[in-house]
């Protein structure tokens, strides 16, 4: 054994740094990269062999009908959900894994849920500034800054001391929002962020994800919101009966006729 | 036939009663502080779902909830020495039947005050990578605690009411020296009404309480 640790330092270079350096595109560039990933319900199957990678800075919708695997996928990208078979790496973190690893990928990733849940016995500074403190040790004053911050840029500022009740749906999930970017995530992962709003508060909650996808965050969006991804989405997933089945950017997605599934879906929402 | 109420008879045998109703609400005290504890670790254990413990708490659950507070007392007073080989003081008897009672119905109305909180909230707090100690203090319990407070003061009322049920092992409280006094007297009318209002002095404000507390929820949970 005679490499040192200068040997060492001068012949560090994988294949996939090279690769990544070259601006090729590779596993490396993968912040999130499910294969196989099989789900099962009793008799049902909620995910069949799914293979689903997401670059860094990607921003990536997921359409489908209901029922067709869009939420439980998201959900078992951060351990909500677990699964049967396969394997999820997420920033390198690889499932299945330890209790440790799956609060290490929680703490990476940012999820948004359809029905907000906000913490309703505390306060809207207060919902954002928890998890930080709990989960990263920040200190109180600074989590509040934090919150503080976060709570403007979603135009809640003036809301900091009101109780989640004292929101409106569209607040409450800007709120949201602003929660789980208090982690300082690498990924957000948003469950129909929409679908429990009202018509009129749909667009303030999608304009605060269009200002994120300014900020190249990478970002796994489930939604029924067509007009939306066409506009945001650098790729677009069409989910079906536990299958991914079609995946596309915007303008080859919406021009695909060739799957009978992916028309008939488009048939009917659009 | 004529009756005369005569309310002397209970002005003159008020500090026997106040030495009685202060005995109840020791006895109440001392059952519930105990009961919590023992409803905790019988809560705990049915959420546990499987396991020596939850088996435990389960039997002990069930089995009290289904046998009347006087067998229960009156088994710790006159059987337990047969068993333990010493004799527990009326007092005690009456506290350990109680707690044990209490404990039983307090594991049930916390486990459903722990499940009533969404699912969601803990989804949420775990999502954001919380520890599962912070979740539990911070998120789940401050929750289900409210959600706790009637069906909690429900229990505190029917822990009054059965510690009358002591008077039968001879503790000294409201409704023995009730008995005592009036048997004095022959004055159980008047003695026993003094009684009555003694128990719905203690327990109207419970209720009102408890009522007061659902409105607060019903509004805050829509």
């Amino acid at each position: 054994m005679s490499a040192g640790v200068d040997g060492f330092s001068v012949s560090d270079s994988s294949p996939a740094t090279r690769e990544a350096s070259q601006g090729v595109p590779s596993a490396a560039d993968d912040i999130i990269r499910c294969d196989a990933l099989t789900r099962r319900y009793g008799a049902f199957t909620a995910l069949r062999a799914i293979d689903f990678r997401v670059r860094r800075g990607e921003v990536v919708c997921v359409v489908g009908p209901s029922g067709g695997g869009k939420s439980t996928l998201l959900r078992t990208i951060n351990g909500l959900e677990s699964f049967d078979e396969g394997s999820i790496v997420v920033d390198g973190i690889r499932l299945p894994g330890s209790r440790g690893d799956v609060i290490r990928i929680r703490r990476e990733v940012g999820m948004v849920f359809q029905s907000f849940n906000l913490f309703p016995h505390m306060t809207v500074r207060r919902n954002v500034a928890l998890a930080p403190m709990r989960a990263r040790g920040v200190g109180r004053d600074e989590a509040n800054a934090r919150a503080e911050r976060l709570l403007r840029r979603v135009g809640i500022a003036d809301q900091i001391d009101k109780y989640p009740e004292q929101l409106s749906g569209g607040q409450q999930q800007r709120v949201a929002i602003a929660r789980a970017l208090a982690m300082e995530p690498r990924v957000m992962l948003f469950d129909e962020p929409t679908s429990a709003l009202d018509a009129e508060m749909v667009s303030e909650v999608l304009q605060v994800i269009r200002e994120l996808v300014g900020t190249g965050m990478t970002m796994v969006i489930v939604t029924h919101e067509l007009g939306f991804a066409r506009e945001a989405a650098d790729r677009i997933v069409f989910m079906e009966s536990g299958t991914i089945a079609v995946e596309a950017p915007p303008r080859q997605f919406f021009a695909n006729t060739t799957d009978s599934r992916l028309a008939s879906f488009l048939s009917k929402v659009l | 036939m004529h009756f005369h109420f005569d309310t002397t008879v209970i002005v003159r045998h008020l500090p026997e009663l106040f030495a009685g109703v202060e005995l109840t609400v020791l006895l109440v005290m001392v059952s519930l502080g105990v009961g919590t504890v023992l409803g905790m670790i019988a809560c705990i254990g049915k959420l546990l779902g499987r396991g020596l413990l939850c088996w435990i708490a389960s039997a002990y659950v069930t089995v009290m909830r289904g046998i009347p507070e006087m067998v229960v007392m009156f088994w710790i007073y006159y059987c337990g020495p047969l068993i333990l080989d010493t004799r527990l003081s009326s007092f005690a008897a009456a506290a350990t039947s109680m707690s044990l009672y209490a404990g039983a119905f307090l594991a049930e109305i916390f486990r459903a005050g722990i499940l009533a909180v969404p699912r969601g909230q803990t989804e949420a707090a775990r999502a954001l990578g919380v520890p599962e100690l912070f979740t539990w203090a911070e998120v789940i319990l401050p929750q289900a605690l409210r959600m706790m407070i009637p069906a909690f003061i429900g229990v505190v009322t029917l822990i009054v009411k059965v510690s009358g049920l002591a008077s039968a092992i001879g503790v000294a409280e409201l409704v023995y020296q009730a008995n005592i006094v009036s048997g004095q007297s022959y004055r159980y009318f008047e003695l026993f009404t003094a009684v009555g209002i003694f128990y719905f002095a203690l327990i109207f404000p419970l209720s009102l309480l408890a009522q007061r507390y659902e409105r607060v929820l019903a509004r805050r949970t829509r």
